[in-house]
């Protein structure tokens, strides 16, 4: 019942929020909520076993039985880390939002409760349209967050990220249907459980372009690329961050990039290992396009939030080189840069909403200077640039050599390429740091002399996440080790990958 | 030939008669009154007394398959299903009908009496067994129609439309006449179980016979707004009054799918004579999927939005026609008509009903523009339009994502799997135009100001009522899916 719990909560949370009788009870309502449910996921370090690469806390309920279709989530290695970041950052961006959001509170919070349910569910969902169905409907609190309480162009923005998400997964229903239909030729019964997809033969071709296995593998991977975003469609992502508030950009960033991600782990690599071994190249060339066209752009961008928009793409380009290089360390590294990303880019996102609400402006160019008006706030977002950039002792450091690692040890010439990324990546960041930290005093230090530091609610945001940063790169595997039977399950067994349920 | 009438041919057809019967009432009264018109309210209770009386016979013949009047008219799975569906869309109908500012107050018990005939014409070819009867059943709901459209208040559009429609629904009528005179030259009935089981060994050997067969489907597509016979329905929808759009793009397309299901049923698309004309079916429905979205895409009146939008659902579920012709009468295929008709009717009757409930005293055919910041002012009419909308879309949980799950899973069962990447393709188009409005009520302030369009809280509920039953059929798609199973499972 506990998964359960965790998904639909959310929206017993929404309906509390929705009625509640006065408007200024909203937001510390919602904090308790927020915070009762991550306390709740906490649970799961009790309840979960990490020495197994099973499926646990699993839960089956007939949906549509017809088609196989059941209600079926279960948690392990892979999801386990990504449900607890959806969880813990709720109550963050909730915090975050205290001041910034003056509009339509109710609505808003509403949202966020929608989303986290929808978010919890995504990971947790182990039958494929029920992972389709809160794929999909995690899209419309995002739209309405980014549409309603958004920048100037905000329409064009969500509009823009609901039709390129929705187009992407829409060829992913066609694959799953036929993956259905595959389940009861070979099976016996019909089913749209992932496990049973695991099982599946599906016919290969190498050297061809059309065949079954090609055909679904790369309308899941369109799915995914999409979502993650990699190069060449990741367009949608700048314009939705840049005009999202800041609570919707660090959810965006932090946790629903990972939805694509978390399904290349969860369905591309097991159900087609044919394919992914034959197309590997072309995922670990696009993913380091995107790390060093992501950080190109980010190196010219004046918007700060735009910078930290292309450094995600940037960043999830490593995970997806990780993911496709088939190897332990890589998938290893791929998962733990999905974490750090979520902490870094979570925090870099909720820094600059920090000053743009002080400030009003974004401009890089507006700034400098600003190390003596707000030391503090220096302070943590030279810690979370460390992160970003991966300085060892920081969560970032680990995530993104044992990518590299595992990256050498497949290809000599992606791991030398790829290192180049990470020497980009200090470059922009530090740079921007310098523009906007140091140098002389830029107009917004002059328009306001003092009261830019970080006040203590801000630095409530701010501690976990520098905790957090510096606990993942000291003491990683306080971290890893939940994951790591799943990962080696998952690298080991290769094209004969199944998963059972632990009763 | 000896024809035999029972008492159980009359409590078959007990529904139409007794819709006939009320729809007099009202009539007479007004007669008696010396041609005044009674309370709306009190003619709107005699429309749902009869509703009532007719489900109730309905539900009390369910699931006995006989046939009545010496097989001309069967009753069976899709017959009741459908039934019930025709009485459920009428209700609403004439609910919204009570309320819209484009209805003629002292009119309304005409009003009544047309629709609740229209429904019977509707409930005639729902049943009907017999290409006469079936002919007749259309010509009698699309002459009701063309009187109801020319009775709104509005004066220029719904008159061009009523016309518009009369005109080309009578070339529809001769075309499907003529082809139904072939078919009885060369099969000598114009029963439809005769034509069906003569119909896999003529299509091969008599051309006569195939185009009959080919002038018929025309006919159906016509009603059905499928490319190239769509171009009536834009401004026919946008002329009529909404309520009376809600009724027509429901109950006309849900009794015609029906009808084309039966025809399916023949398994003449299995015959290899008649494949070329089945693939030109296929490509009749990716480009009325097309046409349908693209042209949507470019509206700003929301009815011709809508109305383009039925087109594109008329192509998706054509698909589900064809999936379930050439696998030899797919039972998949099949059902996922029947429930795609069902999520259908739930949401096109819910979504004009929101556009029927916004609509003031003096505009009749709202924009996008007209819809700027109602989330504010009617959070609820604006929330029932999101789901509605999303459900259109196809977005889970709704009742429409399983619409498409169905249709999408029956053409790729039978190897139709590039139909299912139009229907993908028309999908993302529509996801700007049907999110567009929702961009409008919740993302942008007015501009201009809008007249109070009053509270009718019948209309209001109906609305509530059908988004309402576009999520939990969503969620609760495979109960629906068991009694559409059924309904289909004799006939398939």
């Amino acid at each position: 019942m506990l998964l359960s719990q965790l998904i639909f909560l959310p929206l017993i949370f929404a309906l509390v929020v929705a009625l509640l009788p006065r408007e200024n009870w909203i937001r510390p309502v919602s904090l308790v909520l927020s915070s009762l449910h991550f306390l709740l996921s906490c649970v799961l370090f009790y309840r979960f076993d990490p020495s197994k690469a099973t499926v646990q806390l699993s839960e089956v309920v007939p949906w549509v039985p017809t088609f196989g279709i059941n209600y079926f989530v279960g948690i392990d290695g892979i999801s386990f880390w990504l449900v607890l970041l959806s969880t813990f950052l709720m109550p963050l961006v909730i915090l975050g939002s205290w001041r910034s959001i003056e509009t339509r509170v109710r609505g808003f919070h509403v949202c966020l409760f929608l989303l986290t349910c929808t978010m919890v569910g995504t990971f947790v969902a182990l039958d494929a349209i029920l992972f389709y169905t809160f794929f999909e409907a995690s899209l419309i609190p995002m739209y309405f967050l980014i549409g309603v309480w958004g920048g100037a162009r905000r329409l064009y923005a969500t509009m823009k990220f609901f039709i390129y998400t929705m187009a992407g997964s829409l060829f992913m229903l066609v694959a799953i249907i036929t993956l259905i239909f595959m389940t009861q030729s070979q099976l016996g019964t019909m089913s749209a459980s992932i496990l049973d997809f695991y099982k599946l033969d599906i016919p290969f071709v190498a050297n061809e372009f059309i065949n079954t296995q090609t055909l679904l593998f790369f309308a899941f991977c369109l799915a995914f690329a999409i979502k993650v975003p990699m190069f060449p469609v990741h367009t949608w992502l700048p314009d939705a961050h840049v005009e999202a508030p800041t609570s919707g950009s660090v959810i965006l960033a932090a946790v629903m990039l990972k939805m694509g991600t978390y399904g290349f782990l969860r369905f591309v690599l097991p159900i087609f290992p044919d394919a992914t071994q034959y197309w590997a190249w072309l995922f670990m060339l696009l993913g380091l396009i995107g790390i060093i066209y992501g950080a190109l752009v980010a190196m010219v961008q004046p918007d700060l939030k735009k910078l930290v928009a292309y450094s995600s793409v940037s960043h999830m380009g490593y995970v997806v080189l990780g993911l496709f290089a088939l190897n332990i360390y890589g998938s290893t590294g791929g998962m733990y840069q999905m974490l750090n990303h979520g902490i870094s880019t979570g925090a870099l996102f909720f820094l600059v909403g920090m000053i743009y609400d002080r400030t009003h402006t974004r401009q890089i160019a507006d700034y400098g200077g600003l190390a003596k008006a707000a030391p503090v706030f220096t302070i943590a977002f030279l810690i979370v640039t460390f992160s970003s950039i991966a300085v060892p002792l920081t969560n970032g450091f680990i995530g993104e050599f044992l990518i590299l690692y595992g990256t050498f040890k497949t290809s000599w010439l992606f791991g030398g390429l790829a290192v180049l990324g990470v020497i980009l990546g200090a470059v922009y960041m530090l740079w921007a740091v310098k523009r906007v930290f140091f140098g002389p005093e830029g107009q917004v230090v002059h328009h306001h002399p003092e009261g830019l530091d970080i006040r203590p609610r801000e630095l409530a945001i701010l501690a976990p996440l520098v905790i957090l940063i510096f606990w993942m790169g000291l003491f990683p595997g306080d971290f890893l080790n939940w994951s790591k039977a799943s990962l080696e399950h998952l690298s080991d067994t290769g094209s004969k990958y199944e998963l059972t349920i632990e009763k | 030939m000896q024809t035999e009438f029972g008492l159980i041919d009359l409590t078959l057809v007990a529904p139409a008669v007794a819709l006939f019967l009320t729809s007099c009432v009202p009539l007479l009264i007004k007669v008696l009154r010396g041609n005044r018109e009674q309370n709306t309210f009190a003619t709107l209770v005699y429309a749902y007394m009869g509703l009532v009386i007719a489900a109730g016979f309905a539900i009390f013949t369910m699931g006995t398959e006989k046939a009545a009047f010496d097989g001309a008219l069967v009753f069976d799975g899709i017959s009741s299903f459908s039934t019930l569906l025709v009485l459920g869309i009428a209700a609403v109908g004439l609910t919204f009908a009570r309320d819209s500012y484009s209805t003629n107050d002292r009119q309304f018990s005409e009003i009544m009496f047309l629709t609740l005939n229209c429904a019977v014409g509707m409930l005639t070819v729902a049943w009907s067994n017999d290409l006469i009867i079936t002919f007749i059943g259309i010509e009698l709901f699309s002459l009701c129609l063309y009187v109801l459209i020319a009775l709104s208040l509005e004066e220029k559009l719904s008159k061009e439309a009523a016309f518009k429609y009369f005109i080309l629904g009578s070339f529809a009528s001769a075309i499907m006449l003529y082809g139904i005179s072939f078919i009885y030259g060369t099969v000598g009935s114009t029963s439809l179980p005769d034509l069906l089981s003569a119909a896999s060994s003529l299509v091969s050997t008599n051309r006569m016979f195939l185009l009959g067969f080919v002038l018929l489907i025309i006919g159906v597509c016509f009603k059905l707004a499928v490319f190239p016979f769509h171009a009536w329905a834009p401004d026919v929808y946008q002329g009529s009054s909404t309520p009376l759009t809600a009724f027509m793009a429901t109950g006309v397309k849900a009794v015609s799918f029906a009808f084309f299901l039966r025809l399916v049923a023949s398994q003449a698309f299995t015959v290899e004579r008649f494949w070329p004309f089945v693939d030109v079916l296929q490509w009749l429905a990716v480009l009325t999927i097309v046409i349908g979205n693209v042209g949507a895409f470019r509206q700003t009146s929301l009815k011709r939005m809508l109305a383009y939008s039925s087109i594109a659902h008329s192509g998706y579920v054509m698909i589900g026609i064809i999936a379930a012709g050439i696998g030899g009468a797919s039972m998949l295929g099949a059902s996922g008509v029947i429930f795609y008709i069902f999520a259908y009717t739930l949401m096109t009757l819910g979504a004009f009903g929101v556009l029927h409930l916004l609509e003031g005293r003096a505009d009749s055919d709202l924009t996008v523009e007209d819809l700027k910041g109602i989330a504010k002012d009617r959070p609820w009419v604006a929330l029932s339009m999101t789901v509605l909308l999303l459900s259109l879309t196809g977005i889970p949980p709704t009742v429409g994502f399983f619409g498409k799950l169905f249709i999408f899973s029956a053409a790729i069962k039978q190897g139709l799997v590039w139909l299912a990447l139009w229907g993908v393709v028309g999908s993302i188009i529509s996801v700007y135009y049907y999110l567009r409005p929702v961009v409008a009520m919740y993302m942008e302030t007015p501009t201009l100001d809008r007249e109070d369009a009053g509270m009718r809280p019948l209309s209001y509920f109906a609305v509530a009522l059908l988004a309402f039953f576009v999520l939990a059929f969503g969620l609760a798609s495979e109960p629906v899916y068991q009694v559409v199973l059924a309904s289909v499972g004799k006939v398939f």
